[in-house]
């Protein structure tokens, strides 16, 4: 970080209302001051106003700061690092790949769809709210959204020729810049050097996740650990469950294996394949909605299906307050799900190893609001659980519903 | 023309087209992976089925020259790696030994090698059960594998194996984890003809005692103040399999901190490194340890802050600059406190003074009744006034959404 930035005309850069700005920025947003201290700035009369490359460098535009209040430029700051915190520039690269976009218009939709993503609760408390900053309403669109849902959500037309003035750079949608000092240039942030200020940053608000917005505390979650396909984490859970030691498994002497023939004289036991038992417990209580419930029972009769191999080694519990209802899939008819209020699992595991023969496999579908059995089943326990539920509640930010006990597996349905 | 002869030039034709070049070229997962395979670590690639994990396994084993045996975990049984109870005469005196498969026996009497165990995610739990103890003991039944072999083995992430099963805790801890992704410029050069090189690092013999020493400093002195990070098992789904750090892997560490400093290895290659022998997040802290290490130390700063090089970056900067104040409001004198503001001062020159505010303030409310202000405070001004601009600007916002309020 220099005061005398690289190029352009030396002096020009009202510097002192720049740094104030930034220095507005983290007494507001402590917790982004690492990545706001690390930008490195680049005086440039060729931005529109302010804009950051892949490399964590911001191009200012020295009319822009003269023109544009202090408390403007802090929010403006705010927002340029959320671009490279959130890695817009790597994402919506990725975005052009999947959706098959290409140009400059499309690059503009994703400038767009990440100022959105940021915008909708990065200012307040603080921060002024730019008139002219772009929000999800703006584009009639629902908040708290990523950018990859808004780039699906609309599509460039005549009504957004106003926004055209808005550029946030390189690192705001991942298209090289005529002024873009590349990765050759002087005071670059590498790769590593980014997924540290990034990995900081997100503790930083881990440690005090009560007082940061939901967009970034969602942001830290998910920083370094990356929302996961649940399919197959579901399916590769109740695979692991399924074929582990003790259930189905077993060593049998009614058939030789195809070793023995190297072995005359001595009969060795072989590894057979008893198809397990599963038994699905649904939480259907009415926090649940149908249609999570619906797809997530569907993908777990499937997986079970394939595993087994057999559709009348798979039952399903419906739960709530009291386990209601037990069936198998064995028909071709659908399963009826009957249930609604409050949820009491306990009773659900209890239906589930009531029955006989017993189940090798219990696989639990629930949103997680429920006391969980005080021990571990004699069997293995699938847990899938619904995530719409944020973890924190604004009137009590040390609130934390009992998760599902250890000894089961769990994976987050999204 | 005869046919056999149609054959003939079918067979030039095919040589033509295995004919091809390397290049040294710079890549960093190729680079992770010598260093990896130098330390004598089981290595274990991810990526999706097709992207040539095994055409770099080969250029890898030519290039160490080492002979190349690839088995594929995913059709073997477990007494394959376990090895298979052969009766001899006198089982009741002698017992029931262990044999050892054909290509265990082959690679014990080269004596080296590279032995690649393909698609080990796609192993069934028994059968990984057993690699556990070819990977941790380089024992295969009763024969023992000689120091001279590599092991590297490769699996397909879990979103793409149609029907894998998962790597066991056990085993995942035993790997130094790489994810294997695929270059297009590279794919296409080495379809061209010319395929880059991977070179075996060169350790500097001079370097190695610090090498040693930059390893065990690194490592203790995270775990010693997050002890918490000695042992932690996955507990999220999507980490099941995965690097986890626990005592083995963060001995695993050291030793990988260490090759990597001999070999003047890339910080990214070292962070590659890391993150796929602990974890992500123990990886990153570790890396984060690692560059507080090369900043200056406070004590050395106050000492001669006439000499104090400064980190450029700014958030670094300030990560020093509270160190400095913190080092004086431990042991406050008058001399130190001096020495402190000589810093400041220094870092003014250079460096952008929003960056300042925090460590000045603090500064100055260390002072003493006897303390002198020191005359270089003016210089300060600056910076202060930005403070009192950034107040201000502040108290614009809370008066404006008052009045909206």
């Amino acid at each position: 970080m220099t005061a005398r930035p690289d190029t352009g005309a030396p002096g020009r850069l009202h510097l002192e209302k720049l740094f104030a700005a930034r220095l507005h920025a983290v007494r507001a947003r402590p917790y982004l001051a690492t990545a706001l201290f690390a930008v490195h700035v680049v005086e440039s009369a060729r931005v529109p106003t302010m804009a950051v490359d892949r490399h964590w460098r911001c191009y200012v535009s020295p009319t822009f700061v003269d023109r544009t209040s202090e408390e403007v430029l802090a929010s403006v700051w705010v927002h340029e690092v959320s671009h490279l915190l959130r890695d817009h520039a790597r994402r919506g690269d990725r975005v052009m790949r999947t959706l098959d976009l290409d140009g400059p218009g499309d690059r503009l939709r994703i400038n767009l769809a990440a100022d959105c993503e940021i915008n909708d609760d990065a200012f307040g408390e603080g921060l002024v709210r730019p008139a002219d900053a772009v929000y999800p309403h703006t584009l009639g669109l629902p908040p708290d959204g990523l950018m990859e849902e808004y780039v699906r959500m609309f599509s460039i037309g005549t009504e957004h020729q106003e926004l055209v003035w808005l550029e946030c750079g390189s690192g705001a949608d991942g298209l090289d810049r005529a002024w873009d000092l590349g990765p050759d240039g002087a005071h670059g942030l590498s790769d590593q050097e980014r997924d540290l200020v990034r990995f900081r940053v997100a503790e930083a608000i881990r440690a005090r996740p009560g007082d940061t917005p939901a967009g970034w505390r969602r942001w830290a979650d998910r920083a370094f650990h990356p929302p996961q396909p649940w399919r197959e984490l579901l399916g590769a859970a109740v695979r692991a469950a399924v074929a582990g030691a003790g259930s189905g498994d077993d060593y049998s002497y009614g058939r030789p294996p195809r070793r023995a023939t190297s072995l005359p004289g001595v009969v060795l036991p072989s590894l057979r394949r008893r198809p397990p038992r599963v038994a699905v417990v649904v939480d259907t209580s009415g926090s649940v909605s149908d249609s999570e419930l619906g797809t997530a029972l569907l993908e777990t009769a499937a997986i079970v299906r394939a595993v087994g191999g057999r559709r009348d080694l798979v039952s399903v519990v419906s739960c709530d307050a009291a386990a209601q209802y037990v069936q198998r899939v064995a028909g071709e008819g659908g399963l009826a799900l009957i249930g609604g209020g409050g949820t009491d699992l306990r009773e659900g595991f209890a239906a589930a190893l009531r029955l006989r023969p017993a189940p090798d496999v219990v696989v639990v579908l629930t949103d997680g609001q429920t006391p969980w059995p005080s021990r571990r089943p004699p069997c293995r326990t699938v847990v899938g659980l619904f995530g719409r539920h944020a973890h924190v509640r604004e009137h009590d930010p040390d609130y934390r519903p009992d998760g599902p006990p250890e000894w089961a597996r769990v994976v987050r349905l999204s | 023309m005869p046919s056999a002869n149609r054959i003939a030039v079918a067979d030039q034709l095919l040589t033509l087209l295995r004919q091809s070049t390397t290049e040294p070229r710079r890549d960093l997962q190729i680079e992770a992976l010598t260093l990896a395979v130098a330390a004598d670590l089981p290595v274990l690639l991810w990526g999706e089925p097709g992207i040539g994990k095994t055409a770099a396994l080969t250029q890898l084993a030519a290039e160490l020259d080492l002979p190349l045996t690839t088995v594929i975990a995913s059709v073997h049984e477990p007494s394959d790696f376990a090895g298979l109870p052969v009766i001899g005469a006198d089982p009741a005196n002698q017992g029931v030994p262990l044999a050892p498969p054909d290509w265990a026996v082959r690679l014990a009497e080269q004596g080296r090698g590279l032995l690649f165990l393909d698609e080990l995610s796609t192993a069934p739990p028994a059968v990984q059960a057993a690699l556990l103890r070819l990977v941790l003991e380089r024992r295969i039944g009763a024969l023992q594998l000689p120091p001279g072999v590599r092991i590297v083995a490769a699996a397909n992430p879990r979103a793409s194996a149609a029907d894998g099963w998962e790597l066991s805790a056990p085993l995942a801890n035993r790997f130094v984890h790489l994810d294997w992704v695929h270059d297009a410029e590279v794919v296409v050069r080495g379809l061209g003809g010319v395929w880059p090189r991977a070179e075996l690092p060169r350790l500097d013999p001079e370097r190695l005692a610090a090498a040693v020493e930059f390893g065990r400093r690194a490592v203790c002195g995270l775990l010693t103040v997050r002890p918490e990070l000695t042992h932690r098992i996955p507990t999220a789904e999507s980490r099941r399999g995965r690097a986890w750090p626990s005592p083995r892997s963060w001995e695993m560490t050291v030793r990988l901190a260490a090759f990597a400093s001999a070999a003047g290895a890339d910080r990214e290659v070292l962070s590659l490194l890391v993150r796929g022998t602990v974890g992500d997040g123990p990886g990153l802290e570790l890396l984060a340890a690692v560059d507080r290490m090369d900043l200056p130390a406070p004590e050395d700063l106050l000492a001669d802050p006439a000499a104090a090089v400064l980190p450029r970056r700014g958030d670094l900067r300030q990560t020093v600059l509270d160190g400095v104040v913190a080092a004086v409001r431990g042991r406050p004198s008058r001399e130190r406190w001096d020495a402190a503001w000589a810093l400041m001062a220094r870092a003014l020159e250079d460096g952008a003074p929003d960056v300042l505010v925090v460590p000045v303030t603090t500064l100055a409310s260390l002072r003493q009744d006897d303390w002198e202000v020191p005359e270089l405070i003016d210089r300060f001004a600056g910076a202060l006034k930005l403070s009192r601009r950034a107040e201000t600007s502040a108290a614009r916002v809370a008066t404006t959404a008052g009045r909206r309020r």
